[in-house]
């Protein structure tokens, strides 16, 4: 090949900055992070080096990291067996319609997905409110008054209500996702299935959720990352309240490094999470591909 | 009109009950952010604005300090949009199409970056970059959020790239035109529908982000848009029927985009989706 597309300035010019900033953003932050959740760092002053006393602090002493592990996760549950079961039927149903009314309607569904996480936040806690929030008045209504009550500080239901709001906020992603997949089965496995007598149900079950696979598996990834980060919402409505009903990992890590000035324990929660995450991403990635070679 | 089955009317009801839970919490806020703040609390659940208060927008505009805010949010989300065409842009076609030892190695590390959750790098990252000076700057937002959306834009660059045959860029080589002529000329206007793609990802992205917002930037005149609504937590924070007013501008504008863009949007993700 001629020298313009083998130039090693010109591979220089067009990889390095690019790169250069990836290891200046990503790299060297995360070596650090390793660096200071081995000390007793607050964030100012001195420092001594602790060795793994952290760690242990985070798997053994801190009864927080584990109820915000256990939140984290059933979010994910939630979020899987709930949100993403929902948004695959109605994605089916919508692939069924015509093209006009899908289309409407698919506009509709997206929209709390693309508005800032403080909007939706600040948008739900008014709507729980107490006083004067619609979630009560719309219980009210329908003579339910027993069960008005104020959803985000009342620890029964403040981890619910938090998870409602996340889930609510992604789900026109995962519908996008699932709609877009569906729209790549041909046609002609839909017609196979049913010159072999199959009904809906066995259609879906049998020819279109294992094409569907690589999709699943995607967006079951995605939800990993997603659900296991989640910290804004929390930080923008119960700040982990009450009474830790409702700490998240990432939210808890934030916490200890700039409210309690535990900065190096932070980073230690901060790497323990990300092991946990990348842990839980293989598995998921291996298992999944092992169901999808299955078929 | 053909009749509808009992089971279809069945589906259009359920799918229009979902299309209102979706809809109706941005009706509720937009109807109160037209009243004055103490109808809020009567007993009706919407109370349509006899009397609409616009003034509660210009009260929004000026103590959510939206003008200031919303500039912000522009410069943080153009340049790293700009950074992120360009980066992702050389770095696919360096990877897709130049004959060089490392690539395989690059490209891997790039997509790395999608795997990497974005809160590790957050506590780190506020020392780090506080040695650069760059705490409370905009490049304290424009650089990771640059950093971490190269990896999806050249994941997406790559598969545009690759559905393009290499003639038009050989023939222009013969012809003598340089390698900036060839990506600028004839590669880039090619893969323009990859440059509206990741833009808008890139935007929707950078727009809405909030924690590195709010830990790397402390001065109330650095602050990008969604700012405005924490300014209600405080001082204003009776005043519900303004501090819906902000949300209403705040959400207006990704709203508006998605609208104009919403087929790019959805091509995008289902790009993202089946290479993901």
């Amino acid at each position: 090949m001629n020298q313009l597309f083998t130039s090693k300035k010109n591979i220089l010019w067009l990889v390095g900055p690019g790169v250069l900033i990836m290891l200046f953003a990503i790299v060297a932050p995360i070596l650090l992070s390793v660096y200071y959740s081995l000390t007793d760092w607050s964030g100012f002053g001195a420092k001594t080096f602790i060795g793994l006393a952290n760690y242990k602090e985070v798997l053994f002493q801190d009864p927080t990291f584990w109820r915000s592990l256990y939140n984290a996760l059933l979010l994910l549950v939630v979020t899987v067996f709930i949100q993403n079961v929902l948004a695959f039927i109605l994605a089916a149903v919508l692939n069924q319609l015509k093209e006009k009314y899908s289309l409407v309607l698919r506009t509709i569904y997206f929209v709390p997905a693309i508005l800032t996480v403080v909007v939706i936040t600040k948008l739900w806690t008014n709507m729980m409110n107490p006083n004067y929030g619609m979630i009560n008045k719309l219980l009210g209504a329908v003579g339910l008054e027993a069960w008005q009550h104020s959803w985000i500080s009342d620890p029964k239901t403040a981890l619910g209500a938090v998870i409602f709001i996340t889930v609510w906020h992604g789900f026109g992603w995962a519908l996008l996702f699932y709609y877009s997949g569906l729209t790549t089965v041909p046609q002609e496995l839909h017609e196979a299935a049913v010159v072999d007598g199959a009904g809906p149900f066995k259609r879906y079950t049998a020819v279109v959720i294992p094409y569907m696979l690589p999709v699943i598996q995607a967006v079951i990834i995605i939800d990993i990352t997603s659900c296991l980060k989640q910290m804004e919402i929390i930080l923008l409505s119960t700040e982990g309240g009450p009474g830790n009903t409702t700490q998240f990992v990432a939210y808890h890590l934030y916490e200890q490094a700039f409210k309690f000035s535990r900065y190096g324990y932070g980073n230690a929660i901060s790497i323990v999470f990300v092991i946990v995450a990348l842990t839980i991403t293989m598995l998921a990635q291996k298992y999944l591909s092992q169901a999808n070679e299955k078929l | 009109m053909k009749k509808l089955s009992i089971g279809q009317i069945i589906i259009f009801f359920f799918l229009i009950l979902i299309a209102l839970a979706q809809l109706f919490p941005l009706f509720w806020l937009f109807n109160y952010s037209l009243q004055k703040s103490s109808n809020l609390f009567g007993p009706k659940l919407l109370d349509i604005p006899v009397d609409p208060q616009w003034g509660n927008y210009a009260k929004a505009w000026i103590n959510g300090r939206i003008a200031q805010y919303l500039t912000n949010s522009v410069i943080v989300v153009a340049a790293s949009i700009f950074f992120i065409l360009l980066f992702s842009f050389t770095i696919a076609y360096a990877c897709s199409r130049m004959q060089w030892k490392l690539r395989k190695v690059v490209y891997n590390f790039v997509l790395l970056g999608m795997v990497i959750p974005i809160h590790t790098t957050l506590l780190p990252n506020f020392i780090w970059f506080s040695k650069f000076g760059l705490i409370d700057t905009h490049m304290s937002l424009i650089i990771p959020y640059t950093a971490f959306f190269l990896a999806f834009s050249v994941l997406m660059f790559t598969g545009f790239l690759h559905s393009l045959p290499f003639a038009m860029e050989e023939s222009a080589y013969l012809d003598g035109a340089g390698l900036g002529t060839i990506l600028l000329k004839i590669v880039a206007p090619m893969v323009k529908p990859g440059f509206v793609t990741v833009g808008i990802m890139a935007f929707l992205n950078s727009w809405n982000e909030f924690i590195m917002a709010n830990t790397y930037l402390a001065s109330e005149t650095k602050r990008t848009l969604p700012f405005s609504i924490i300014r209600f937590e405080g001082e204003y924070a009776s005043d519900y029927a303004v501090q819906f007013a902000c949300m209403v501008i705040v959400a207006v504008i990704p709203i508006a985009l998605y609208f104009i863009f919403s087929k790019r949007i959805i091509a995008g993700v289902t790009a993202g989706s089946v290479k993901g």
